[in-house]
């Protein structure tokens, strides 16, 4: 089959390596794309009995082996990793005769990679900016994180295009790496409802059963536990908000500031009110959304927000604090509810509200589920990225490395 | 014959003992009608230039300024490196027969333009990180005999300058020696010998 267009897309994380939003958002937009006739190979890394190619719905994924050179510190691993990526990234553009279009960057750490390969193949570059390192940090304080953002802001200069996931993300993008207004394109993230349909809420008592009594509310958090996160934030609402309602805490996600707060719930004596379930699968994911009575995403610093999303596409109401992302998705009292950020006192305001009201609770939740349906949605999101890719061409075709 | 040689240091960029000799073989190699590229870095006298000598030099600056140890300098560079090198195939319509990387450094930029481009290289070796920091046991020096293994594995050819370092090569990264020439750049050869080996290099890759 001859395709109209074909991209080569870069990601340190893919199905099943997954380590935050980066893999289920190269995941679906790659077989989105594919799905509308776009050609797409991904280079990724690899992940521990997963074949090094195979074609997931027409998406060719290669994975290369990230750990072939011994490396001293995180910083310096990615960029040796870059170095095998691009080699073998290189060997697979030679083999299919240089039929690549485009190459498309998800973040800093394929930076490298994917800027050699434009000049060497001189194809234009296209990256996405999921976050920064300013934004994450709050300020640059050390040489590793002053490193990261100048490699950002190298691979920003180096791209035709810059996308982002929200228009909060695509002022912020600007501001740190003074870029042009032009080179900016706001698409949103996408979230894949299919995986919630089917599941009702009677049929998971027995796993309800597992996390929470039946009398206790579910509140459920998803994510890094990480400071920007705001974890601790959520972990402070927790006696306020047991206050007023019997709920049961469950924190999904890992992250170093997990004994932290291990140690903050214990010396509230909650340890049995808090529970920490790390890292869990995907199919337990889907089914703690849906149990979830309010799922909270309390982040101080947030591109996005698809955990939000998820939440939304579970029919969980969801209250998020008023910042970054999140506050373009959530329309207060309307799809959720907002909240101060970094303000505990106002969170568990938010989350008494939806959890002592079911009426308003149903109503924010089933908003929200055709909010995400409509404006979400992965196919849509394909074609604007598409237009996007095709806008480029068209400059591309009238410079002197077309 | 046209080549580029990759070296981190090439005047007025002087760090050791590398940089003159980059410059002799260049200038040699000019006078012996090999059209010959440097590609070499320096912090501020970027972009392409023609010296007296007839040599062309093609300076990059790192395009990320703060680091955290040599190999994160090292591999960030190596993009521009490919960049310059990129430039230069181009410009002379692909006609260029192999690549000559001095030392470590830039052997990213020279495996990825092999793969890329079917454009062979010939590593040539002034020291090891053996020799450098023995007994180069930490996690910057083993990473850094990767990237010179990676140098020996994926080269056309060794070029060294004493058997000693020939049979260091070989004990240590295993190199069959049938793949390294050793040539003194004391002896009155010294050109020939290396024009040589660029021959029986360049010759598998014209002859496709």
């Amino acid at each position: 089959m001859r395709h109209e267009l074909s991209v080569m897309m870069f990601s340190w994380e893919f199905p099943p390596r997954v380590i935050g939003g980066i893999s289920p958002h190269v995941y679906f937009l790659s077989k989105s794309l594919a799905k509308n006739g776009v050609k797409v190979y991904v280079i990724t890394c690899d992940f521990p009995d997963t074949p090094t190619h195979e074609v997931i719905d027409g998406v060719e994924v290669y994975r290369v082996d990230s750990y072939k050179n011994p490396a001293p510190d995180f910083a310096t691993w990615v960029y040796l990793m870059n170095l095998n990526m691009q080699r073998e990234a290189a060997i697979i553009v030679n083999k299919i005769a240089d039929k690549i279009d485009v190459f498309h960057a998800h973040d800093w750490l394929v930076a490298n990679a994917c800027i050699g390969l434009k000049h060497i193949f001189r194809k234009p570059l296209l990256a996405t900016m999921h976050s920064t390192e300013i934004g994450r940090r709050d300020g640059l304080h050390t040489p590793t994180e002053r490193m990261i953002h100048e490699t950002e802001a190298w691979l920003t200069y180096e791209a035709w295009r810059v996308i982002c996931c929200s228009h909060y993300m695509v002022s912020h993008v600007k501001w740190a790496f003074g870029l042009p207004e032009d080179k900016l394109s706001m698409v949103p993230n996408g979230v894949n409802t299919n995986v919630y349909e089917g599941i009702s809420k009677g049929s998971l008592r027995e796993f309800r059963a597992k996390f929470a009594l039946p009398e206790e509310k579910i509140v459920l958090y998803v994510g890094r536990l990480v400071y920007e996160k705001g974890i601790h934030v959520l972990i402070n609402a927790a006696p306020r908000i047991l206050e007023n309602v019997n709920a049961k805490f469950l924190i999904v996600g890992n992250g170093y500031m997990k004994d932290q707060l291990l140690n903050i719930a214990r010396s509230m004596r909650l340890e049995h009110k808090i529970l920490f379930l790390g890292f869990v699968d995907e199919a337990t994911l889907v089914k703690l959304q849906k149990c979830a009575d309010v799922s909270v995403v309390p982040s101080l610093f947030e591109p996005f927000g698809i955990v939000a999303l998820e939440a939304m596409a579970a029919k969980s109401p969801v209250v998020v604090s008023d910042t970054g992302g999140l506050s373009e998705i959530i329309e207060h009292d309307v799809t959720g509810v907002k909240v101060y950020p970094n303000n505990p006192e106002s969170l568990a305001w938010g989350v008494t509200k939806v959890l002592l009201d079911e009426n308003y609770s149903r109503y924010i939740s089933e908003n929200a589920y055709k909010k995400v349906r409509e404006k979400f949605d992965w196919n849509r999101i394909a074609e604007q990225t598409m237009q996007i890719y095709k806008a480029v061409l068209g400059e591309y075709s009238k410079s002197f490395w077309a | 014959m046209r080549i580029i040689l990759f070296s981190w240091e090439y005047p007025p960029r002087v760090v050791g003992k590398l940089a003159d000799y980059v410059h002799l073989l260049a200038t040699e190699l000019v006078k012996n009608r090999v059209d010959t590229y440097v590609v070499t870095y320096h912090d501020f006298l970027t972009g392409a230039v023609e010296e007296p000598n007839g040599v062309k030099i093609f300076r990059v600056a790192n395009p990320v300024r703060t680091h955290v140890g040599i190999l994160t300098w090292v591999l960030t560079l190596n993009q521009e490196v490919e960049r310059a090198a990129a430039s230069i195939f181009y410009q002379v319509s692909k006609r260029v027969d192999l690549v000559d990387v001095h030392d470590w450094h830039f052997i990213p930029a020279a495996v990825t333009l092999k793969n890329a481009f079917g454009l062979p290289f010939v590593y040539s070796v002034e020291s090891l990180e053996d020799h450098r920091s023995p007994p180069a046991n930490t996690p910057y020096s083993m990473s850094i005999k990767s990237i010179e293994w990676l140098g020996f594995y994926e080269a056309q050819h060794v070029c060294v300058k004493s058997e000693w370092m020939r049979d260091e090569i070989v004990r240590i990264h295993n190199v069959p020696s049938a793949k390294i020439t050793v040539v003194k750049p004391t002896t009155n050869s010294w050109l020939d010998n290396i024009l040589f080996m660029y021959k029986s290099v360049a010759g598998g890759a014209s002859s496709k």
